[in-house]
């Protein structure tokens, strides 16, 4: 399946889905205008990987910051891969800065929401 | 509000009200950094670009701005001072007004420098097009350079460039230093004749204003995502105490600013460029405010203002079960809302959301919204 890597922006993130090499990762800062409209290919790339995948995946999330209307769209990625974990295991990481709690209180957020294996990983500055 | 705050009776609607028939005001107060200018620089780029101004005349409104904030920079510190007061620190102002874009620049001098820099002005004053080409050259064939890297050739460059005096105004401080205000405009119809009067007493008003608000920073204009950009970025610059409270302040701005980049309603539509705002920073002791004014269509007010008071009176706990109830509502997912933004503010503030609505016709009111960090 094709890789998916959209370079990071002063507002977007950087995402890499890389079925191949078993890296998918979003990082950075997320505060576009139209969040809907830039997540949109990550929940066609998801919907479609979801079809084929086999082997298990480790989803890693380094956020900096998000706006409210991407945590709805980071939302709807999440229940994305909670889908996808009835068919493979699937390891969410969500890292965070040591000195940013809001940044650990939103990861203790989406797991609670979650049927998913999830680790918050804390990291020195 | 309502008690007389300066001679001229400022606050905050007669503020907006006053900026709103100006289609950009810009002022900023504080420290200036090479990214600080370069973020002012680019907020005006934008907003002259959306107004759709010629690449002659935004040309010559940024030649003049690079003058105006490299005298800042240069001169923001007196020598043998270590600390900077509020009053002392760097201003810049920037609107659009009569026609014509005027900057004014502000900063500290000393006393006894006065003499000098009065003469410099008022020569350059009394001069025409070709005589100031012609002393420009004197000037520099003279080599006379100040310790500071000025010969006043700044001075006069911005007065050939601008067609127009420069009109100036010291306010004393203590027997060492003044302040020094500083005019420049540059007439929209390029070709117009030069600008009479230039009343520099507004700019010193509106300084008293925020100098007593503790306002760091005033844009209004059209804001659009571009715009809250370049405001992000000028906001990262600044010394808020701890690095968590900086990361909340970003926070909030995005928060409030995109909700007026979305929902702001417009006095007059046919107005090119973003909704307009007025946005600014408030110090209050050891907090920070954050307020955003902006119009509303009177048919939405209801539903913010009810929002609001919801929110503002759930504590804790009910405020993280309705953010979590509206994350999962997918009914409320488009473009312009996903619901949270206002929940958010009030989670990451920990203070109550303050608003403030003032009716201006039958379609619209004012609404300056204030939240605390």
């Amino acid at each position: 399946m094709e890789t998916l890597h959209i370079e990071a922006t002063e507002e977007t993130p950087e995402i890499i889905l890389d079925a191949e090499n078993n890296k998918f990762s979003i990082s950075g800062k997320s505060l576009p205008e139209d969040s809907i409209a830039f997540y949109e290919p990550v929940f066609e790339w998801l919907k479609k990987f979801s079809e084929e995948a086999e082997n298990d995946i480790d989803f890693e999330f380094s956020m900096e910051y998000f706006n409210t209307s991407s945590a709805k769209q980071i939302a709807k990625v999440f229940l994305l891969l909670e889908k996808l974990s009835d068919k493979v295991f699937v390891q969410i990481i969500w890292k965070y800065k040591k000195s940013d709690p809001d940044m650990m209180a939103s990861g203790m957020r989406f797991s609670k929401l979650l049927s998913l294996e999830f680790e918050l990983r804390e990291e020195d500055c | 509000m309502g008690q007389k705050q300066t001679e001229r009776e400022i606050n905050e609607l007669t503020l907006f009200e006053g900026l709103q028939r100006e289609d950009l005001v810009y002022i900023y107060r504080g420290v200036f950094s090479q990214v600080i200018t370069d973020s002012i620089i680019a907020l005006t780029e934008n907003n002259l670009d959306s107004v759709g101004e010629s690449s002659k005349l935004k040309k010559r409104v940024f030649s003049i701005m690079v003058e105006c904030l490299q005298n800042i920079t240069r001169h923001q510190f007196i020598d043998g001072r270590e600390n900077v007061t509020a009053d002392q620190s760097g201003l810049f102002v920037v609107c659009n007004k009569d026609k014509a874009y005027q900057m004014t620049s502000g900063n500290v001098v000393n006393n006894d420098a006065i003499p000098h820099l009065k003469k410099l002005l008022d020569k350059v004053n009394s001069l025409d097009k070709d005589a100031l080409k012609d002393y420009y050259k004197q000037v520099l064939e003279d080599g006379s350079i100040s310790s500071k890297g000025g010969a006043g050739l700044g001075l006069i460059e911005m007065a050939r460039k601008s067609g127009n005096k420069l009109f100036y105004t010291f306010e004393e401080l203590d027997e060492e230093i003044s302040y020094f205000y500083m005019n420049t405009s540059i007439s929209q119809q390029l070709e117009e004749a030069p600008i009479d009067f230039i009343d520099i007493q507004d700019v010193v008003s509106l300084h008293k204003f925020i100098l007593q608000k503790n306002i760091m920073l005033i844009f209004n204009g059209g804001l659009n995502q571009k715009s809250l950009i370049d405001i992000l970025s000028l906001i990262n610059e600044q010394a808020f105490g701890k690095l968590e409270r900086k990361k909340k302040m970003y926070n909030v701005m995005v928060e409030m600013l995109q909700n007026v980049v979305k929902h702001g309603a417009k006095y007059d539509e046919s107005r090119p460029g973003g909704s307009p705002v007025l946005f600014y920073i408030g110090q209050n002791g050891e907090e920070f405010s954050l307020n955003a004014g902006n119009y509303i269509e009177n048919t939405c007010i209801e539903k913010v203002t009810s929002k609001i008071d919801l929110l503002n009176s759930l504590d804790n706990n009910e405020l993280d079960d309705f953010y979590m109830k509206s994350l999962l509502d997918f009914d409320v997912d488009n473009s312009k809302e996903a619901g949270l933004g206002l929940v958010d503010l009030r989670m990451k503030s920990g203070h109550k959301i303050t608003y403030e609505l003032t009716p201006v016709n039958d379609t619209i009111s004012f609404i300056l919204m204030q939240v605390t960090i």
